[in-house]
């Protein structure tokens, strides 16, 4: 076990690297980041020192080597565009991020579980059907359509939402007194976002929960218990939905770390600031170590959460251990 | 071939007999194919069927001008409603754009951006990812240990961020989506094949064909292509919708298909402010053709992916 | 607006034209002055500052929307480059010797009395007296003096090699020697123009360094710096204690929002008072909402330009292909279609607001054509007669709309492309390369480019080979730009810089579309009611109306 978890950590250090490095081949791919600090007409020194600044002058294995170092240390650099350091700007943007991956998080479980459950209970009737109809328009329908037409239905036509930002509460880090209310304030601005975010999920969310539900429904253990006699009922709410949430939940932690990281253009349609307006943001910006930092940020989260995923695994299952 | 699948009946989970009765056909979800054959024939036939200029303004009547500016002339008129509000007519018949260029005719040009960027991207990275999925799981060793851990990495990154990254490194443009989609997508194929490689060659058939002297690559392929189709195929039709969708999504924000071009997803972003002054149907017509596009392809992938694998029968 | 232009034109009488040497009679310059230095003086035009006595108590909260994301390196003026943008931060928090106002392009602030020796080799200031910065520190002459030697925006170098050392003669008095006669100097040193006027607190910068300025800066401005999330959002106070006047609003909260529409709906639903850029398919709503009011706000001239066009490979070489893309744009109606009308079609690229520029309304240079059957005409005589298919249209950032509404225009004579949408920062990265920042030679680029200092400013920058923006390379327009910079007679220069801005227009090297009015939307709590926000917008050369502590709200209910 022991050898188990320590190679599987081995992986995930590598996958990190290669990670790290790709990005930072790519970046540098995408175009010279000095000229977009340089108006029109302005002095070739100016831009001398800008390019020393950022150490832009230096060779480029140089630079690598500087960036790994300042990583391990929990620097991610300057950013270009917006002159604070990366680590700043990003810690104060995520809880914003994390407050819309919440709550769409929230809602495609709301969504998903209990129409998945539905669906697998009602096998092949009319039920199974809308609800994988359900599940379908929800993976088919991109989730800026979904946002925009909220806009026309709530923001517009009804006036009921607003349609931009994420309303006046801020989350401070160095403000204690923030961190409980930025929560629970500003919710109508959350909706429209949430939705058109969670939307997306909660078809995903349907059909895991369903396969989930149709696997221990058809297994032994309750087919044991029906033949004890225990009303349907029962056997539904305590023996099948207990053992079908195990699956629903491990990938609803992923899910919840994509949607904090993909969620770019919800975040661009809503103008809500998180992680993903940073991104693109910097990315419109050739703002390496934005872009940098935020892709490895994601990237940081996925892999930690598949390594834990992979040690409870192979603690659970002995022979996925012993495979590799 | 034939004498292999002979023997083994399984593989790829359809019996041989399943295949021959074509029982199948019964099954064939109707909707999703109807919708996927106008879809490509309005692509294909795009040029015949539009009944304007997907990129020129509709020349418009002076009767229009005059209601529209109260000008005898005009280049075109903008934001005609579609046929049944009361301005509207059925030259054209969803109304005209900004610009004055027909709705139709540039939901029809669409398709053929949606349909050719996707499945091109979505095939490219169909064939990288197969060819390093068969390589890691055949070779195994340094080549399995090296694509793999590249995969992983590559898996790492979600699938929108990437091509976002991706899109500023090569900028807009058609054929640089269908790149950016088969780098982006490879790494999904090729996880997949390779697991399915791994079981494929502890078989008795390519055992017998190593001891026989046959060379890696002949066994390459004769022998684990042909039979990773399945699972090819598959990946193939589900990844085609969300190839749809980040082409839509690229655009969108403005780093896909660049305009005068229609794309659907740019179509979207260029009338959000018509949307704010009530004229949603601009916006919103891209937007159902998106869906039905992605939709129809998903359903078609999960008719596939039930039919190719057995277990999944009844799901 | 409009009819104030003439008034403008005439208060345009800036520093650099009133550099008339006018031997001695220092003392005479300013009632109760004493002089700083001795010998003759050039004669300086700065006004004075209107100090309201009356002081008054902010109220109200101001809340503005820029269509950008916000830098928060916009706070810091020693890091400025030319970007009227920067400035328009600086006019919150910061103050500078002297800067532009509605009253003239120089006007004093910081400094009561500015004086140039008439040799260009000394400039004194002396400072009003008891000036402080935000945190009650005093602001004196080391601060000017640190803020000079710090500052690394845009001409630094300039302003260090020019530098012999800079002498405090006490806490209000200051004087800059210069090795060489520094004849820019008082135009530079002007608040619009770079970072360096704009006195950064000593004590502060130095305790808390760069990212700790930027992150919480503090000057000497109108407005208190609170907080900000970077690129979202920026929280500022009346900070009372100004020394002009009281601020107005009690607090400005400045928001970046990108999206026209979401703008709009701010401005409808009272969440913004002010909106910038709100031309486009949001006018005709901004107009008819009975709740808002607008301003033309005129600012500088659309114009195409064609880099890589005296390559002669390229099919732009020609002038009448040039002549045909001006001829094909439908200009009446693009007025029409993106600014309702109030935009104003303009036969010179070089905004009117310019003292030196030619008038395109058909005065000195004749209001553009559209005429299909012409531009047909001249591309019959071309390689191209049935037209061609160029590589790129790279609209000004985010013009995109307009950019394919003159793209469909050329279509319509058989001239295609593509269009390129880029991030503000990548645009003005391309354009500040000029030619190099578009490879290949198959490009129409369409600029803006509301820059002071004159046409011969920005002549210098597009039109004359040296220049790293450089698109318009020509040995004609060199001969005159050098017989131009060698000139000292100012009728001389005059003379050659029309000359110059005649040639670009009349052989199409410069596309002229129309004068363009930069459409600021504003909302019902702004004082006072009605037409009367149009004297927000006196100062000259301001995209941005500052001074921002004359800005009234409605008090917050």
């Amino acid at each position: 076990m022991r050898k188990y978890v320590l190679l599987r950590g081995f992986y995930s250090l590598v996958t990190l690297w290669l990670l790290v490095t790709i990005i930072f081949a790519m970046v540098r791919l995408t175009g010279d980041p000095v000229a977009m600090k340089g108006e029109i007409g302005a002095d070739a020194t100016y831009l001398e020192r800008i390019k020393h600044d950022w150490g832009l002058d230096q060779p480029v294995y140089w630079q690598y080597t500087g960036f790994i170092g300042n990583l391990l240390k929990g620097d991610f650099g300057h950013s270009f565009e917006k002159s604070l350091p990366v680590r700043d700007i990003y810690f104060e943007r995520l809880p914003n991020s994390l407050k819309l991956g919440f709550a769409a998080f929230v809602i495609s479980l709301a969504l998903g579980v209990p129409f998945g459950m539905l669906s697998a209970l009602k096998v092949n009737t009319w039920w199974d059907n809308a609800g994988k109809m359900i599940a379908l328009l929800g993976l088919s329908m991109p989730g800026f359509f979904v946002g925009l037409v909220l806009i026309i239905i709530f923001g517009v036509q009804l006036g009921w939402l607003p349609v931009l930002g994420k309303g006046s509460s801020a989350f401070v880090w160095s403000n204690p007194a923030t961190w409980a209310p930025f929560w629970f304030r500003d919710w109508p601005h959350l909706a429209m976002p949430a939705f058109a975010l969670g939307w997306y999920f909660s078809g995903a969310m349907l059909r895991i929960t369903r396969s989930g539900m149709l696997d221990v429904l058809g297994s032994d253990y309750i087919k044991l218990v029906r033949l004890k006699g225990v009303p349907e009922r029962m056997v539904v709410a305590k023996h099948a939905l207990k053992n079908s949430l195990i699956p629903v939940l491990t990938f609803a932690g992923l899910n919840l770390l994509i949607m904090v990281n993909v969620a770019v253009v919800i975040e661009v349609i809503f103008n809500w600031p998180g992680v993903g307006q940073l991104l693109y943001d910097g990315l419109s910006n050739r703002d390496f170590p934005m872009v940098q930092g935020v892709v490895l940020m994601s990237g940081l989260m996925i892999v930690m959460l598949n390594f834990v995923i992979d040690v409870l695994y192979g603690y659970v299952d002995p022979r996925i251990r012993l495979s590799r | 071939m034939a004498t292999i699948l002979g023997r083994a009946t399984e593989i790829g989970g359809v019996s041989r007999a399943a295949r021959r009765s074509y029982s199948w056909v019964r099954e064939i979800p109707l909707v999703p194919l109807l919708l996927v054959t106008v879809l490509v024939l309005v692509a294909v036939l795009a040029p015949v069927l539009a009944p304007h200029s997907h990129l020129d303004p509709v020349k418009p009547t002076p009767g229009q001008c005059q209601a529209k500016y109260g000008m005898a002339d005009c280049p075109y008129v903008d934001n005609m409603p579609p046929f049944w509000f009361s301005q509207g007519t059925f030259a054209t018949p969803l109304g005209t754009d900004y610009l004055g260029r027909d709705l139709l005719s540039r939901l029809m040009y669409g398709a053929r951006i949606s349909l050719v960027v996707a499945l091109t991207g979505t095939l490219f990275a169909g064939a990288i990812g197969t060819l390093l999925g068969v390589l890691a799981g055949y070779m195994g060793k340094w080549w399995d240990q090296i694509i793999m851990r590249v995969t992983d990495a590559w898996l790492t990154l979600p699938s929108l961020v990437f091509a976002i990254l991706l899109s500023s490194v090569r900028g807009p443009g058609l054929w640089n989506i269908v790149l950016i989609l088969a780098l982006v997508f490879w790494s999904r194929y090729s996880r997949a094949v390779r697991g399915e490689v791994l079981a494929l060659r502890e078989r008795e058939f390519v055992r017998l064909a190593e001891i026989n002297g046959v060379g890696k690559l002949k066994i390459i392929r004769r022998h684990l292509i042909p039979n990773v189709m399945n699972t090819v195929m598959v990946l193939f039709s589900l990844q085609v919708g969300v190839a749809v969708i980040i082409e839509a999504s690229l655009s969108f924000l403005g780093v896909g298909v660049p305009p005068p071009e229609p794309s659907w997803g740019l179509m979207m972003a260029q009338e959000r402010e018509s949307l704010m002054q009530g004229k949603w149907w601009l916006a919103v017509f891209p937007g159902i053709c998106i869906t039905m596009l992605v939709l129809s392809a998903n359903m078609l992938g999960d008719w596939l992916r039930v039919r190719l694998d057995p277990q999944l029968r009844n799901r | 607006m409009t009819r104030r232009t003439g008034i403008k034109g005439l208060l345009a009488l800036t520093v650099a034209l009133a550099l008339v040497a006018a031997a001695g009679e220092a003392a005479a310059q300013k009632g109760g002055q004493t002089p700083i230095l001795s010998g003759p003086l050039v004669k300086l035009d700065i006004k004075e500052a209107q100090i309201e006595t009356a002081r008054g108590k902010p109220k109200g909260t101001f809340r503005i929307a820029q269509h950008f994301a916000l830098d928060p390196g916009w706070l810091d003026p020693l890091e400025h480059i030319f970007a009227l943008t920067m400035q328009t931060y600086d006019y919150l928090v910061h103050d500078a010797l002297i800067k532009p106002m509605p009253q003239g392009e120089a006007t004093y602030s910081l400094a009561e009395h500015a004086e140039l020796a008439a040799d260009f080799r000394r400039a004194a200031f002396r400072l009003r007296p008891g000036l402080k910065f935000h945190d009650g520190q005093p602001l004196s002459t080391a601060d000017v003096k640190w803020t000079y030697e710090n500052y690394k925006g845009a001409h630094a170098k300039l302003f260090r090699d020019k530098l012999e050392h800079i002498q405090i003669v006490d806490d209000r008095t200051i004087v800059f020697h210069f090795k060489e006669p520094f004849l820019e100097f008082m135009d530079l040193y002007n608040g619009a123009v770079s970072g360096i006027g704009w006195i950064v607190p000593k004590h502060y910068y130095e305790k808390v360094g760069r990212d700790g300025f930027k992150a919480k800066p503090i000057g000497a401005g109108p407005y208190k710096f609170v907080s900000q999330q970077a690129g979202v959002q920026m929280d500022f106070e009346a900070w009372e204690e100004y020394w002009r006047r009281t601020p107005a609003a009690k607090t400005i909260v400045v928001k970046g929002i990108r999206d026209n529409a979401a703008r709009l709906a701010g401005l409808q639903t009272g969440e913004l008072d002010l909106a910038f850029g709100m031309t486009g398919k949001v006018l005709p709503q901004v107009m008819a909402d009975k709740n808002l009011r607008w301003v033309p706000n005129f600012t500088s001239v659309w114009h195409l330009a064609f880099p890589g066009y005296n390559e002669p490979d390229s099919p732009f070489h020609d002038k009448r292909v040039r002549q045909a893309v001006s001829l094909a744009i439908n200009r009446e109606f693009l007025v029409r279609q993106e600014t309702q009308g109030v935009g104003k079609v303009w036969g010179n690229w070089i905004s009117p607001e310019n003292r030196d520029a030619l008038k395109g309304d058909g005065k000195d240079l004749p209001l553009p054509e559209h005429n299909i059957a012409k531009a047909k005409q001249a591309l019959a005589q071309t390689k191209f007669p049935n037209g061609f298919e160029f590589e790129w249209f790279v609209p000004f950032v985010p013009y995109f709309d307009m950019g394919e509404r003159i793209l469909t225009d050329l279509r319509a004579v058989g001239i295609r492309g593509k269009l390129q949408s880029l991030e503000g920062p990548a645009f003005r990265a391309k354009m500040g390369q000029g030619r190099k920042g578009f490879p290949g030679n198959r490009t129409i680029v369409q600029n803006i480019d509301p820059r002071p200092g004159g046409a011969k400013a920005t002549i210098g920058v597009y039109a004359v080979c040296g220049s790293p923006a450089s698109i318009v390379c020509e040995p004609q327009i060199e001969e005159l730009w050098t017989k131009h910079e060698a000139s000292k007679n100012l009728d001389e220069r005059d003379r050659l810089n029309k000359a110059i801005q005649k040639i670009l227009v009349e052989e199409y090297y410069m596309v002229p579309i129309y004068w363009n009015p930069f459409v600021h939307a504003i909302g019902p709590r702004v004082l006072p009611e009605g037409k009367g926000i149009e004297r927000y917008y006196d100062t000259l050369h301001a995209p941005y109306p500052w001074p921002w502590e004359v800005w009234e709200v409605r008090a917050d209910r």
